[in-house]
């Protein structure tokens, strides 16, 4: 199972959505909720389309057509989106509306607008694509699911090109309310200075980021080898088991991977994980990153962790700001993703240079 | 109860909610007349913004268009609103 990355656009609360590649300065946030730095959509979607769009319809529309500008290509064979929480913004105006008008009289552009394949079926909209059209809203596999799927087309040869994306919000109602589960951190932080708070909580994050999948290598292009899911591991051990069959299965050995990207965020109840894989499973000599500090956590962050691994790949430069402990960089021909999400949606990602 | 209006003060005001109910960012009550198409050719509005209309004359002027039939030709202009506004709204 492989497929080639030959673009990628990614809207975050970092100022990549007007830039390739990983961007020079990086945005501090003194708040627990990262929120995107939006592009001027205007520049990617006809403002007549534009008007009705929510935030998450904007970022995911304006991602995916950044994608495909970058990739002089115009209709893929598929459109294949993962979101964990769909479009909250329009979902929430609507259930306001229903209790504001009485049940009476209702508008219906948040009511249509509010289904989680609303992504999906816009891109489609503005692209007159007619092609296999899918939405995964799996929680914390969401963006994986849909990324499985683009390589199964890819592999069956029933595709040639697919556009992935993982998609996510946080809207003020949905940060409120993961609020009282104790999500986030009760004091405010720097988004800098996230792994340095040894307690319980992280930061709430959301973006968008879309990759143009194609079955044949191109201009260097990353490589996507395997995607791997486990569902609730009962324990370290079992989550060693589960990284070491997976390189087993793509013929790596730990002592091989040129980096690792964890999806580390902080919050102490499930950091425990990263920090015993550090500390007793890989090879003490890894170079070992972390994301989540630039991003926030949302559903579908590891998207933006494997945003992150092509820049790195395509660009050899690994960013200081994302390095766990200080190291030279080097020739970096493989990478391997590990997120999980609350210790409940487990994934790993492998992506290499060919 | 309505407030009795002109119809070319009904116009104007009709020109102002149909900008704020459709989202309309870039356009100005000038930018259109009361007899240019609202859809396809004119303001180039959609099915859904016929939906969001239907709804505005229920919610604003407490009108239902019983006869589907008899949508297009109401919501074919502002005018043609207007006019189905002062012949059927309740004084």
């Amino acid at each position: 199972m492989a497929a080639f990355i030959t673009s990628t656009a990614c809207i975050s609360p970092q100022n990549t959505s007007n830039s390739l590649g990983f961007p020079n300065e990086i945005n501090e946030y003194s708040s627990n909720i990262l929120k995107c730095v939006e592009p001027n959509y205007k520049d990617y979607i006809n403002p007549l389309q534009l008007r009705r769009m929510s935030k998450i319809l904007k970022m995911g529309l304006g991602a995916s057509m950044i994608c495909i500008k970058n990739d002089n290509q115009s209709n893929p064979d598929a459109i294949i989106v993962g979101t964990g929480l769909g479009c909250g913004e329009d979902l929430e105006k609507f259930l306001n509306s229903i209790t504001d008008s009485n049940e009476q009289v209702l508008s219906p552009t948040p009511f249509i607008q509010s289904t989680h394949n609303m992504v999906a079926a816009q891109i489609a909209v503005v692209l007159k694509n007619h092609n296999y059209n899918m939405t995964y809203c799996h929680r914390g596999f969401s963006f994986e699911e849909a990324l499985i799927d683009a390589l199964m087309l890819i592999n069956d040869g029933q595709a040639k090109s697919v556009l992935v994306g993982g998609i996510d919000e946080m809207t003020e109602n949905n940060f409120k309310f993961f609020n009282y589960l104790d999500y986030w951190k009760k004091e405010n932080i720097s988004n800098l200075h996230l792994f340095e708070h040894n307690n319980s909580g992280s930061i709430a994050g959301e973006g968008a980021c879309f990759f143009s999948i194609k079955a044949e290598n191109s201009n260097n292009a990353t490589c996507i080898n395997d995607v791997s899911l486990f569902y609730k591991p009962q324990s370290n051990c079992e989550i060693e088991e589960k990284i070491t069959s997976f390189l087993k299965k793509n013929n790596i050995e730990k002592e091989k991977l040129d980096l690792i990207i964890l999806g580390m965020n902080g919050d102490n109840n499930f950091d425990s994980i990263y920090k015993h894989l550090i500390k007793e499973y890989f090879y003490s000599g890894s170079l070992l990153t972390n994301y989540k500090h630039l991003c926030g956590e949302y559903v579908t962050s590891s998207s933006f962790a494997l945003w992150l691994a092509d820049c790195i790949l395509k660009d050899q430069y690994i960013p200081d700001v994302i390095k766990i402990d200080k190291f030279e960089n080097k020739i970096v021909k493989n990478i391997l993703i590990y997120n999980h999400y609350r210790n409940i949606n487990h994934s790993l990602m492998l992506i290499s240079l060919k | 109860m309505l407030k009795i209006i002109t119809m070319e003060e009904l116009i104007e005001q009709l020109k102002q909610e149909i900008i704020e109910a459709l989202d309309l960012e870039d356009v100005k009550p000038d930018d259109f007349n009361a007899d240019t198409p609202l859809f396809v050719e004119g303001l180039g509005l959609d099915s859904i913004d016929a939906l969001e209309l239907i709804v505005l004359l229920e919610k604003k002027y407490g009108l239902k268009i019983e006869d589907p039939q008899e949508r297009r030709s109401i919501l074919y202009s502002v005018r043609t609103m207007a006019e189905y506004i002062t012949a059927n709204r309740k004084e």
